[in-house]
């Protein structure tokens, strides 16, 4: 349904995206994963046309879009990023507008806007006016325009912002449930989303495409550590110390105490725990319980987006190609200049990192 | 071109919700029915016979005519273009399966569509000035003034759309049209620094000082209609232009 070939879009001087590859089959929800910045709006509004590339060449479904951007954007339903709407319409009017400019025939257009909606889920504010509405029933609108003229592909720029938590797993359930009828290309920069959703994820960073496979896959790629966090009422270094006994505990990466007592033997305490993976929990369960500390909590926390994405933007070359790619080619990094290469290899970690604090947390799921 | 007429649609749309066209409208009238009065006072106190009838006087024979235009052009056409960029609604317009020619052209139809709506009113005028004159009004002067006048819109909405697309914001696009406007009217006065008359003749052409002047009289000179359709042209010529260039850079 996409097939992209060497994509570089400079933006004077700066290079926002550089040499992207990538196919799409039909019917994939794919995820398009990377820190602000990345080059994730900028690829999308070139394939959307928004954007006319510097080089490459991009087909969406049969049709060339450079050489026939209207054409390529009648099977595209976009949803920008910022979900810029007409403030000053009504719901309906809105999309029934946006139907009829994207040639829906006039007979159609009542039954089309009526759909979509349904499927977004924004029936209730159908006679509201825009302005009026709240964040996230304005990004639930802009879905709905994004299915208004029934597109085979519908790529979407971060389509949960700003949602609550109910919206978002009602947005992803929609997005799933379209999986096999329709082509979804959905950018994001939050990791569960990504395992919850789509079916293959690509990872960009600083315009190049660093990383491409199932969800699971990439998460092996990242390391195979697995992150364990737990929770016991017992004296710091105690617990520190029974813990960093257990076969397979690599490191404790943070200690809190988080309730004080006089004598530190009923505090409690919560620990962040690198691990190898396997059945290393069961172990810690077994010493903790063994050293007469009282268990809290212990849970397996999923590798959050920047662990796995500092280890795929700072892997060698020859590690980041064993990740499986789709037509077996490698995201064409031949065509950097060793200087590139050095640059985008160091600086990407610490980037990611500032972008990605805040948002690991809030992610409700 | 159900493309440019959905676009129209909503752009008409968009203005007459928005308060801006009755303040328009309403500051236009009521300019409009001052010169008319003061002008109908001057010719009156003339007596019968006094050369110019109320109709050429009103809409020929002063630049006054000009001078609101100048100010409400620049105001109905600002937002055309500025404000889609300014909201981000640009995105959404431009990723629709719809090419440049159809939105320039969709938004160029709702500037006329304003202009029409500015000059429907002033018909009460001239009905006015058949009313109490003992002239008899000329309808074929009448239909020659406004297919002048629609020249003009041809010309000033043109231009006014090319400057909201040049401009990124609606303040900067009206002082923008509003400078261009200016700058041409002042051609006209040109004509006063020559003794040459076919030098002023020309400087009043380009200056549209003398546009009206004739077809108030009843005479549709193409040569206006030309000079107003070729400018028209090219500005929507490089609207197009520019709007293909954006895709190049956001």
């Amino acid at each position: 349904m996409i097939d992209v070939e060497n994509l570089t879009k400079h933006y004077g001087e700066r290079v926002a995206v550089r040499a992207v590859s990538f196919r799409v089959e039909p019917g994939e929800v794919i995820g398009f994963l990377g820190p602000n910045g990345a080059g994730k709006s900028t690829t999308l509004r070139m394939l959307t046309g928004y954007l006319t590339p510097n080089d490459g060449r991009i087909r969406i479904g049969d049709v060339d879009a450079v050489a026939d951007p209207v054409a390529a954007r009648r099977a595209i339903g976009y949803m920008p990023e910022s979900v810029p709407l007409y403030r000053d319409m009504r719901v309906h009017e809105y999309l029934s507008y946006r139907a009829r400019l994207k040639g829906v025939p006039r007979s159609r257009v009542s039954a089309r806007v009526d759909d979509a909606l349904g499927r977004a889920n924004v029936g209730d504010v159908r006679d509201r006016i825009i302005g009026q509405l709240s964040k996230g029933y304005r990004s639930r609108v802009g879905l709905a325009d994004a299915m208004v003229a029934d597109p085979p592909l519908l790529i979407l720029d971060e389509p949960t912002a700003g949602l609550d938590p109910n919206q978002i797993r009602q947005v992803r359930e929609l997005i799933r449930s379209m999986a096999g009828d329709k082509t979804v290309l959905l950018s994001t920069h939050i990791l569960p989303e990504v395992e919850t959703t789509c079916g293959r994820v690509l990872i960009i960073n600083k315009g190049r495409l660093v990383g491409e496979g199932q969800p699971g896959e990439l998460r092996r790629a990242g390391g195979g550590a697995q992150l364990l966090s737990l929770e016991a009422r017992a004296d710091r270094e105690r617990l520190e110390r029974a813990v960093e006994a257990v076969t397979g505990v690599r490191a404790i990466t943070d200690a809190q105490v988080m309730e004080a007592s006089g004598d530190g033997a009923d505090s409690i305490v919560r620990l962040r725990v690198e691990a190898d993976p396997g059945d290393v929990a069961e172990r810690i369960f077994a010493a903790v319980a063994e050293a007469g500390l009282r268990l809290r909590e212990l849970r397996r926390e999923q590798a959050s987006l920047e662990e796995v994405f500092t280890q795929l933007t700072t892997q060698d070359r020859a590690e980041s190609e064993g990740v499986p790619e789709a037509d077996g080619e490698p995201a064409a990094p031949e065509q950097q200049g060793p200087e590139s290469e050095s640059e985008s290899d160091e600086a990407p970690s610490s980037d990611a990192r500032d972008g990605r604090d805040g948002d690991g947390e809030e992610e409700p799921s | 071109m159900t493309a440019v007429f959905t676009i129209a649609r909503r752009e008409i749309f968009a203005f007459f919700v928005s308060p801006m066209a009755y303040v328009v409208l309403t500051a236009w009238l009521l300019i409009f029915g001052v010169i008319f009065y003061l002008l109908a006072l001057f010719l009156a106190g003339q007596g019968p016979g006094g050369g110019q009838s109320l109709i050429e006087a009103f809409y020929g024979g002063t630049t006054l005519f000009y001078l609101p235009l100048l100010v409400i052009s620049p105001i109905l056409t600002m937002r055309l273009m500025a404000e889609e960029r300014s909201s981000g609604t640009i995105e959404a317009l431009m990723t629709a399966p719809v090419t440049e020619v159809q939105i320039v052209l969709g938004k160029y139809l709702a500037a006329l569509v304003y202009w029409v709506a500015l000059w429907v009113p002033t018909l009460f005028y001239v009905w006015l000035a058949g009313g109490t004159g003992e002239d008899v009004i000329d309808e074929g002067a009448i239909a020659a003034t406004y297919v002048g006048i629609f020249g003009i819109g041809l010309f000033y909405m043109a231009v006014g759309l090319l400057m909201s697309i040049v401009a990124r914001n609606q303040i900067v696009a009206a002082v923008l049209t509003f400078t261009v406007l200016f700058g041409i009217f002042v051609i006209g006065l040109a004509g006063y620094a020559t003794l040459d008359d076919d030098l002023r003749a020309v400087f009043e052409y380009l200056g549209l000082w003398t546009q009206m002047s004739s077809f108030s009289k009843g005479v549709v000179d193409t040569r206006y209609l030309v000079y107003d359709v070729s400018i028209a042209f090219l500005a929507l010529f490089l609207s197009v232009r520019l709007l293909q260039a954006e895709r190049w850079q956001s």
